[in-house]
């Protein structure tokens, strides 16, 4: 972020409170720069003047980001008492952390359930330190790619299937990173469009196959409007 | 797992100091009682509950380990 701004106040301590209570950040995540140190002259009357201070919010390097998130997962994975070792990197613009146990799955849960919780609260912790900041990633095992492997299979499965039967096909509920993948790979697909439908948690990916002649592709992706399709009626 | 909650809640609230967890142990399942400050009620609980439902998960994960069952109760 460039933006910086200025600030004033009859001491620079002054000028500094109002800068942190204004952008609402910690003093420790300021950058701060001088301009005028304030002097409330002679008996505070003649030739005072006021501090000017400029601010800008400070940026974390990424390599910093990393050590930070490791740090916070790290403390959460020790209450555990399994033997843990974090590995930490940058990738693809994303924090990745990589939890390397004894290999029981402990840390991945059914479906990924406690990769996942556990991703949502090292998020959730490390935003509230540095509002920017990279997304993180919790993985253990590979299973993040293994994972989405076998969603891309599932996927092309879904397309097969609703093509050959002329039928909508339902996914089950799955969460949005997973739905993603499923719409990602299904996009290149000819011959088949795919919407989400339901709330919340259950929201899932449904397949429908196209006509010929209709081949109305493309906009039925990006519309996230959740009423049933016309087609609907089938995996209620 | 009593340190678990303390550590994940002290690092989601504005007032670390005022968390406070009490474990109250049966045969087979614990359950744990977190407190928090009035104003940090909703930081632990989260959007539509989404904080407690990641604590307790993994709360769930730890405790499959050690085979037991435990509750995490946020005490008003």
């Amino acid at each position: 972020m460039v933006e910086s701004r200025e600030f004033e106040g009859k001491t620079v301590e002054e000028a500094i409170d109002k800068a942190c209570r204004e952008l609402n950040l910690k003093r420790e995540q300021l950058q701060i720069d001088v301009i005028t140190s304030g002097s409330s002259g002679i008996f505070g009357i003649v030739g005072t003047r006021k501090a000017r201070i400029r601010v800008s919010p400070k940026e974390m390097l990424p390599d910093d980001q990393v050590k930070l998130a490791k740090e916070v997962l790290e403390n959460i994975l020790n209450t555990f008492d399994v033997p843990v070792v974090v590995e930490g990197s940058v990738k693809n613009d994303q924090i990745y952390l990589d939890i390397i146990s004894n290999g029981s799955g402990l840390f991945i849960g059914r479906r990924g359930q406690t990769l996942d919780a556990l991703q949502y609260i090292v998020n959730k912790i490390v935003k509230k330190e540095i509002s920017r900041c990279l997304p993180i990633v919790v993985d253990s095992e590979n299973y993040r790619e293994r994972r989405k492997k076998s969603l891309v299979d599932l996927a092309k499965q879904l397309g097969r299937k609703a093509r050959k039967s002329s039928k909508p096909v339902a996914s089950s509920p799955m969460n949005a990173h997973d739905r993603r993948i499923i719409h990602l790979t299904l996009k290149k697909e000819k011959g088949v469009r795919t919407k989400s439908k339901g709330e919340g948690a259950f929201r899932k990916v449904v397949v429908f196959p196209v006509r010929k002649g209709n081949s109305t592709r493309g906009g039925a992706q990006g519309s996230s409007s959740r009423k049933d399709p016309p087609q609907a009626g089938r995996d209620e | 797992m009593k340190e678990l909650i303390e550590i994940i809640a002290k690092a989601l609230v504005e007032h670390p100091e005022q968390v406070e967890v009490r474990e109250i142990c049966g045969k087979h399942t614990s359950v744990f009682e977190l407190r928090t400050a009035k104003e940090d009620l909703g930081k632990v609980i989260g959007k539509e509950g989404r904080n407690a439902h990641a604590i307790r998960t993994i709360l769930n994960a730890v405790s499959t380990k050690n085979r037991k069952r435990s509750v995490l109760e946020i005490v008003e």
